[in-house]
């Protein structure tokens, strides 16, 4: 989507010392969290788990951009960061409602919160092309989709990349939603854990008055880590992608790499927070 | 690697920029530090003022960073730089504990590591291989944290964590104190975290194309500014008293009022510009 017209960034390959510095990071950020305060040191685990499933599902969505608002390419028409974030907040509200319920409901609930915006989301977008712009789906990047065997070639128009939202993107989108939910309530779950463990003990709070500020800390961060990590995989996707066929669905490990040294750090911060 | 496709001519360099931002906003936070020693709540605005010059300064990062194509769109960088100043702002916060002196420029220097490794991964692990982002980033990611630290400070007259965690509810007229009715607890915050983000990614988002001028895209960013602070004079109702309040709204409105006609001016001056459909300026850079 870039409207400043340019050809996007983004070279292809790994840059291998880049990212042994990346996993530096991490480690680093994991040995000073064990240092200063054990207790933090599976929850920061679990944020960085986290911002990986964020960073591996936001890849899975489809995301068109201003050329699929023009019927010019397959997609979602809005950009990586705006939609990874519609999934992964519906997906981190429905988990901490369901906070309460153990980690394995709560990811669970987070998972289908996800997963549910991104499949109304992709119907309502279907609905959209096909009835109101008049556009039939076929995928720009395949000439038959993997999954029903359809074939697309005589549906592209010409002079375009495709258009509408095929299945597999469909299917892409709602596996997207579901990792991205999942990863953004495993952060907020993690460090709603560290919160309520620690903040009675460092600050000198009562457990009930505590917990509206734990839910508060958790979800702010939650929210900021979530961000960064589904910009960072917008940035390595540089700009459109069509769901799990696209070549550019390749690049997730420099993406896996970036997210997972950004959560770290930032998790970090979050987690001196109570140690100072 | 991309060509760097176009930056408007003339307007300030941005190194003086990032000097007057920095220093104009650290120096406003300061002076919300005067609600404390002087025992009131009517410097409370000058968060607001801070949050303003950090935008402005913000904004021409945003468009030396989205010159070069990133392939997302400008608004993913202020994304970014409130999702990580966010973090480093109430990390700064809890630096009141040592001295509440120390929370601004605390607020600086963590989010500026914090953007730097942001930077360094956007920049070499993704491979985007654009020879400002680290910078760039980094720099977002301090002008976040002083944007989302100055619209607090604003909200809650004070920067300090034990300050921003304590509120008061009134029931039957006796104040009870609760963790609930406060800045950080009420999940105000998310709030701000939203006006602040929205205020740095509209304005060259807005005004790009070739016919972006300096000054109209620094004005909308005044203007989107003032317009998230007259949003939180009208929150601070709930932390501040009436006086402080009033005063920040008065402020806020005036502000906006002024920088909201200015923008129109320009945008007239700039519009009359393009009468009679002239082919598009090329504008330092080739591609």
């Amino acid at each position: 989507m870039s409207a400043l017209g340019g050809g996007s960034a983004g070279g292809e390959g790994i840059n291998p010392a880049a990212s042994v510095i990346a996993l530096v990071i991490v480690l680093a950020s994991v040995g000073i969290a064990y240092v200063v305060y054990p207790a933090a040191l599976i929850p920061l685990i679990g944020v960085i788990v986290g911002g990986v499933l964020i960073s591996f599902g936001v890849h899975f969505v489809p995301v068109g951009g201003a050329p699929a608002a023009m019927g010019q390419a397959p997609g979602i028409a809005t950009g990586v960061a705006m939609l990874a974030a519609g999934g992964g907040l519906a997906g981190l509200f429905g988990g901490a409602w369901a906070a309460e319920m153990g980690i394995w409901v709560a990811l669970g609930a987070g998972a289908m919160g996800g997963g549910l915006l991104m499949a109304i989301t992709c119907l309502m977008v279907n609905v959209v092309y096909v009835y109101a712009m008049g556009i039939p789906a076929a995928s720009g990047k395949v000439d038959k989709d993997p999954i029903t065997g359809d074939t697309y070639e005589g549906y592209r128009s010409q002079g375009t990349e495709g258009h509408g939202l095929p299945f597999i993107s469909y299917v892409g989108g709602v596996i997207g939603g579901i990792l991205a939910g999942a990863g953004g309530t495993l952060i907020y779950l993690e460090l709603l854990s560290v919160y309520q463990e620690a903040l009675p003990s460092f600050l000198g709070m009562t457990p009930e008055g505590m917990q509206t500020l734990a839910v508060s800390l958790a979800g702010i961060f939650a929210v900021g880590m979530f961000l960064v990590a589904a910009v960072l995989t917008a940035y390595n996707i540089t700009g459109t992608i069509e769901g799990p066929h696209d070549p550019k669905f390749k690049r997730w490990p420099r993406a896996v790499i970036g997210s997972s040294a950004a959560c770290a750090a930032c998790g970090l911060v979050a987690i001196l927070l109570v140690v100072i | 690697m991309t060509v760097k496709i176009e930056a408007s001519e003339g307007g300030m360099d941005h190194n003086v920029m990032l000097g007057i931002g920095l220093v104009g906003a650290l120096v406003c936070i300061y002076l919300v530090y005067l609600n404390t020693l002087m025992s009131t709540e009517v410097f409370a605005f000058f968060g607001g003022l801070a949050a303003i010059i950090a935008l402005w300064w913000g904004t021409d990062s945003i468009k030396n960073l989205c010159s070069y194509g990133l392939g997302t769109g400008v608004p993913s960088a202020g994304m970014i730089a409130l999702g990580s100043g966010v973090v480093a702002m109430l990390f700064a916060t809890k630096l009141a504990g040592i001295s509440p002196l120390l929370v601004p420029v605390g607020c600086v220097v963590v989010a500026a590591i914090l953007g730097a490794i942001l930077g360094f991964i956007s920049d070499k692990v993704l491979n985007m291989n654009i020879p400002v982002m680290t910078r760039m980033i980094a720099e977002l990611t301090v002008v976040g944290s002083l944007t989302t630290l100055g619209f607090t400070a604003m909200v809650a007259g004070t920067f300090s964590f034990g300050d921003l965690i304590t509120g008061a509810t009134s029931v039957f007229g006796v104040e009870i104190a609760s963790y609930a009715s406060s800045v950080i607890g009420g999940c105000v915050l998310a709030t701000i975290f939203m006006l602040g983000a929205i205020a740095i990614q509209h304005p060259f988002n807005a005004c790009l194309g070739p016919n972006e001028s300096w000054d109209r895209t620094q004005m909308c960013a005044i203007e989107c500014g003032a317009l998230s602070m007259i949003v939180i004079a009208i929150m601070s109702l709930a932390f501040l008293s009436l006086p402080a309040v009033v005063i920040s709204f008065v402020i806020s409105i005036i502000l906006w009022g002024w920088s909201y006609s200015e923008l129109i001016k320009l945008s007239k001056r700039d519009a009359f510009a393009w009468l009679d459909s002239q082919p598009i300026r090329e504008v330092g850079g080739e591609q």
